[in-house]
């Protein structure tokens, strides 16, 4: 019985041998049937009983004995004032909770109460941490908790109560028994539009949450009166004699229709003793013999099986025949029925609870480490960091300076700013008028945004500083989100092109009513997004209309001039100028290709923001998107031709297909590290430059590769004589290369005492004899500058 | 020649496997945005062949989950992190596995997440098609594609943000320690003074590539060095480049680069500057420090410079890079 053993915190509990054990047991299952009982019995007496005046009676019912057993007056220190107060707080929110729970109980009937009601605080608790609580439990709470509201929803949406539902109907004329509780809450329910039993669902799951607040609020209070049970006593009493002039108005000014009350007092007698006493009394022993979640969860489970069991035969003919002590018995005829729903959740229940009180094995493993081949390893040990959370205002300030510091992303956060205002201007309106077109055009807005939402937060992530894992810094976040955009554009442009296609064998009647103005506005909308973009990414603007072919270099010089210009007006000029980029590859570009042309390449040297051309595309997709619903809507009122629709849907998707492919295949490409297209050409000649640097008997490995769309970098393994110093040539390379605009370059200088060295260290053993024949392949000859160096 | 200076092209597979698994989600993400629609306006649902249809699309995806034999796919699948869908598979298939052992060996590290999806898709297609047909509860079926895509998320997260990882060159989580301990271990070697500029990254699956620089003592042995340091990393990073720096390696360049600003320097204004120059601080060159130099000493560098004047060679060239080594005074 390992089980035993786990989280045992109770002193003293080894000494009690798993046999003893089985009698706790079997208290627990015996009290817990009979509280069920109770429960059943009450509702019963609460169909003839005023709902404040049972909580009274039972409330000083349980207060008599539970005086004689405790003596809360006869042992332990007297009360001061404060505590006094605060015992009268803890039982008039007590005497609340309570009449919240009986009034649910009316409504929804006992099986229902059971199995909302009845769930140890442990178990809600262990839920709301794993829902609300991020990191808590692992997997197995969280699925325990959503099992729990799945179990709750499946209570109020799929069970069906039809006799209640019939009953409701005659019953509204009836005016059982109503208070104030009552008028408030069916208002409320009316308001809504629920039957009255998921009403009381819903009212019976707050009160369940309140009560385990209250429970948990109450355990201070109850440590400094002296004990639980003292403060239970006390708090039992007190509320009796709060409820006692509101149960006595109801008595005096409401004629009630019980002859006589000495049938009631039997039942009355019972459900204090099963539900309020004898199940206190077994709970509290059972929790210090078994564990609390063991009490948990099996007092849970017996409720719920016993509840079930009960319900079923409640009103069979012998049992009622017991129960119902001959007067009561024209009031049960018609109950709350089980249904599908019910046995579903019940089952869900159960399951959650106990999934809700396993042990938590931590099984949120923190990462240790890979295994030679690469799969990750995971240690089990629970985390031992503890991140510490930041207020949600100081976050929000320093995102909200972060994205105001620089032109990109403060426009993107203005345009962001102006859609969503947008979108929720035509959701509300799209609610208030009832229009399902405006409505789900707002969720397509809202869709949009999401690329923006992705934008802006790469041009943000753009600038942190290099870290250990990103050692190169953030720069390429830039260039996925732009890719990530545009595969966005694609799934967009597919999707649309499938319905148009549908459409267009069927073209289906569309209703034009406000269209137009919606397009409209989100047209100006989009226009104003595109002003503010197409200033940012500069030249790319002319690329992805019409025909991007061949451009004259002319027309690349003048982009470039737009690009300086645009960059001086806003700050960005600041971070353009910090790396060492300014001058020297614009200068080599602005040449209009100094010596070789640069008007042969169809693509020119993508010197943009690739991020920023993604979310311009999008909103030029957007604007397309509007301006095709315009001229359709035109179409379709004036002429009534319902295929324009599909065909422009249609033109719009392969606009922005053909519109997007540039984008694509410049990230692509930054991503996949290929040397840059235009640079290949000045690349090889720059190579042959450096091979006739004196000293240079050849290079391996060069690797030349676009780290953004701005940045370059390469490396590059040189061979020398033995006698050139290495820093000479390292210097010359970079120079050369730098001319070129890359930056980065790192080059590894390699002589002929390098491999000897390699080969002593033998590093493995094929590598070198690749090197050294790859060495001596280059034929270098020339021993008599050698001797003279040294 | 120009191949050569590309990568490989194993990285397609990395770009591959990203943008596949990215459509995937923005599919999903699309399909979520569809299903709102729906909720508010719900339509009729035929259920038609469904379930024929649902059962043989899972069988083919568990035939080609299983059949082909991928090896970017495999990589990923075993390399990135488990996805919540099958983190609450694993603790619950324990729970399983505790009653009937038998299936560990099934069910325990972690189930394919494609198998996972797959059987998922299936499910719930099966429960729409139960519920539409018994109950004409038609909403069920916008449910399930709510759940199919949130799932399908789940799954795809995990590997797209391993490949953007790839993707966006940064060091491998799982090589920093290693790393670290070899360029410790580096950095003992003599004459070896920092490393600075230290890149690693995953060029494909289980190919790495790096750079780094080493900056050495004036009178090193860069060859040795360059030897050590090789041999120590070539075992991790496949594709290498290390770059031996020695500040002051002349002291006229020295200066220079204190003094350096973006401006491209002839042979002739290198000359003048170095004519200008403020007389420097006496040097005196390290001897004798057991290292076997083939160059003596810096002074014969300085003779070879001004002997030989190499650089009227390539035309302009770059003495004081424009500070992508920025010269930190006072460094030696």
């Amino acid at each position: 019985m390992s089980d035993a053993y786990n989280g045992n915190i109770l002193p003293g509990r080894a000494i009690y041998r798993s046999s003893d054990l089985s009698l706790y047991f079997g208290l627990l299952i015996v009290s817990k049937f009979l509280r069920s009982v109770g429960l059943f019995i009450a509702y019963d007496l609460l169909k003839l009983v005023p709902v404040v005046q049972f909580l009274f009676f039972v409330k000083l019912g349980t207060a008599v004995p539970l005086l004689f057993l405790q003596k809360p007056f006869g042992s332990g220190r007297r009360l001061n004032a404060a505590q006094w107060f605060r015992v009268g707080r803890h039982a008039l929110f007590g005497s609340i909770l309570g009449l919240l729970w009986l009034f649910g109980l009316t409504l929804c009937g006992p099986l229902r109460t059971i199995l909302l009601y009845e769930h140890s605080d442990v178990v809600v608790i262990a839920g709301a941490t794993a829902l609300f609580v991020s990191n808590s439990g692992g997997p197995a709470k969280l699925r325990g908790a959503v099992f729990f509201i799945i179990a709750v929803i499946a209570l109020l949406l799929f069970d069906h109560d039809e006799k209640l539902d019939l009953m409701s109907d005659h019953e509204a004329n009836e005016d059982i028994h109503r208070t104030v509780i009552s008028h408030v809450f069916y208002h409320l329910v009316n308001l809504v539009g629920w039957s009255d039993h998921k009403g009381g669902v819903v009212l019976m799951f707050i009160a369940l949450c309140l009560q385990v607040g209250f429970n948990t609020a109450s355990k201070k209070l109850s440590v400094e009166i002296g004990g639980a049970k003292r403060l239970h006593s006390l708090s039992t009493l007190v509320s009796s004699a709060l409820l006692l002039p509101w149960a006595g108005f109801i008595y005096l000014t409401r004629e009630t229709d019980i002859q006589s009350t000495t049938y009631l007092i039997f039942p009355f007698v019972l459900v204090i003793l099963f539900v309020f006493i004898l199940d206190y009394y077994i709970e509290a022993v059972s929790i210090n013999h078994l564990n609390q979640s063991k009490t948990a969860l099996y007092g849970s489970i017996i409720m719920f099986i016993s509840a079930v069991i009960l319900s079923t035969t409640w009103n069979h003919p012998y049992v009622a025949h017991i129960t119902t002590m001959h007067k009561l018995k024209e009031i049960i005829t018609e109950d709350h029925v089980l249904s599908g729903g019910v046995v579903f959740s019940v089952i869900v229940f159960m399951f959650a609870t106990r999934l809700l009180v396993s042990q938590s094995k931590s099984t949120r493993g923190s990462f240790i480490g890979y295994s030679p081949a690469g799969v990750p390893l995971y240690t089990f040990a629970g985390d031992a960091l503890h991140r510490t959370s930041q207020s949600v205002l100081i976050v929000m300030k320093n995102g909200l300076r972060q994205i105001l510091e620089e032109s990109d992303s403060r426009r993107i956060f203005y345009f962001l700013c102006i859609n969503l205002g947008f979108t929720f201007v035509e959701l509300i309106y799209g609610v208030w008028t009832n229009s399902l077109g405006l409505i789900s055009d707002g969720f397509h807005m809202l869709f949009d945004c999401s690329a923006l939402v992705m934008g802006l937060y790469a041009s943000i992530m753009a600038r942190w500083k290099p870290t250990r894992i990103f050692s190169f810094g953030y720069d390429r976040v830039e260039v996925l989100s732009g890719f990530i955009n545009g595969l966005f554009l694609v799934v967009i442009a597919i999707f649309v092109f499938s319905e148009a296609v549908g459409r267009l064998f069927e073209p289906p009647e569309i209703s034009t009513e406000r269209l137009l103005i919606v397009s409209v506005v989100g047209l100006l909308v989009n226009l104003i997004g595109i002003f503010a973009f197409s200033g940012s990414h500069g030249h790319s603007h002319g690329g992805h209309g019409h025909s991007h072919g061949a451009k004259p270099a002319r027309d690349q010089c003048s982009s470039h001039g737009g690009h300086g210009h645009s960059h001086g007006g806003q700050n960005h000029g600041h971070s353009h100028g910090g790396h060492s980029h300014g001058g020297h590859s614009h200068g080599s570009h602005s040449h209009g290709g100094h010596g070789h042309s640069h008007g042969g390449h169809v693509e020119e040297p993508a010197h943009h923001n690739t991020n920023m051309e993604g979310v311009f595309l999008h909103v030029l997709a957007d604007t397309l998107g509007s301006v095709g619903v315009i001229i359709s809507t035109l179409l379709i009122e004036n002429f009534g031709w319902n295929i324009a629709d599909p065909l422009c849907s249609l033109f719009i998707a392969t606009m922005i297909l053909l519109s997007v492919a540039p984008l694509l295949k410049a990230t692509s490409v930054i991503l996949l590290l290929r040397t840059p297209n235009h640079l290949e050409t000045d690349l090889s000649l720059a190579l042959e430059k450096i091979i006739h640097i004196e000293g240079v008997i050849g290079y391996r490995d060069p690797h030349f590769w676009s780290h953004t769309s701005t940045k370059v970098m390469g490396m590059l393994h040189i061979q020398v004589t033995p006698d050139t110093p290495e820093q000479k040539i390292v210097t010359q390379v970079t120079s050369i290369l730098k001319e070129l605009g890359i930056q980065n370059i790192m080059v590894q200088i390699e002589k002929e005492l390098y491999y000897y060295h390699l080969s002593g260290l033998n590093s493995s053993f094929d590598q070198m004899l690749d090197y050294t024949q790859n060495f001596q392949k280059l034929q270098y000859v020339e021993p008599s500058n050698r001797i003279k160096a040294i | 020649m120009l191949a050569v200076l590309h990568f490989s092209y194993e990285r397609f597979e990395v770009l591959a496997v990203f943008a596949s698994t990215m459509l995937a989600q923005l599919g999903s993400f699309f399909i979520l945005k569809e299903s709102v629609e729906a909720l508010l306006q719900q339509p009729e649902i035929h259920t038609g062949r469904l379930l024929v249809g649902g059962v043989f699309a899972c069988s083919v995806h568990l035939v080609v989950t299983f059949g082909v034999k991928n090896r970017a796919m495999n990589h990923i699948v075993a390399a990135s992190s488990s996805s919540w869908l099958q983190e609450h598979m694993a603790d619950m298939s324990e729970s399983l596995c505790s009653v009937v052992p038998g299936l560990r060996k099934l069910l325990l590290p972690r189930i394919n997440p494609f198998v996972l999806i797959a059987l998922t898709g299936g499910v719930s297609l099966f429960v729409t098609y139960v519920l539409i047909d018994t109950k004409l509860y038609y909403s069920a079926d916008t449910w399930a594609a709510v759940g199919i895509a949130i799932m399908m998320f789940g799954t795809m997260a995990p590997m797209s943000i391993y490949t953007a990882k790839i993707l966006l060159q940064t060091t491998p989580s799982h090589i920093l320690g290693q790393l670290d301990k070899v360029l410790r271990e580096a950095s003992t070697l003599d004459g070896v003074l920092e490393f600075r500029q230290e890149h690693f990254w995953t060029l494909s699956f289980g190919t790495l590539a790096g750079s780094v620089q080493v900056r050495v003592r004036r009178d090193a042995d860069e060859q040795l060095v360059l030897a050590h340091v090789y041999s120590r990393l070539s075992n991790l990073v496949s594709l290498l480049t290390i770059q031996i720096f020695k500040d002051d390696w002349t002291r006229s360049t020295g200066y220079s680069m204190m003094s350096s600003a973006p401006y491209i320097p002839t042979a002739t204004s290198h000359v003048q500057d170095r004519a200008n120059s403020p007389p420097l601080p006496p040097f005196i060159p390290y001897q004798g420090q057991g290292v076997q130099s083939p160059m003596t000493s810096d002074v014969d560098i300085n003779r070879i410079l001004s002997s030989q004047a190499p650089f009227s060679q390539t035309g302009r060239i770059n003495l004081s890079p424009s500070n992508q080594y920025s010269y930190i005074g006072g460094a030696s």
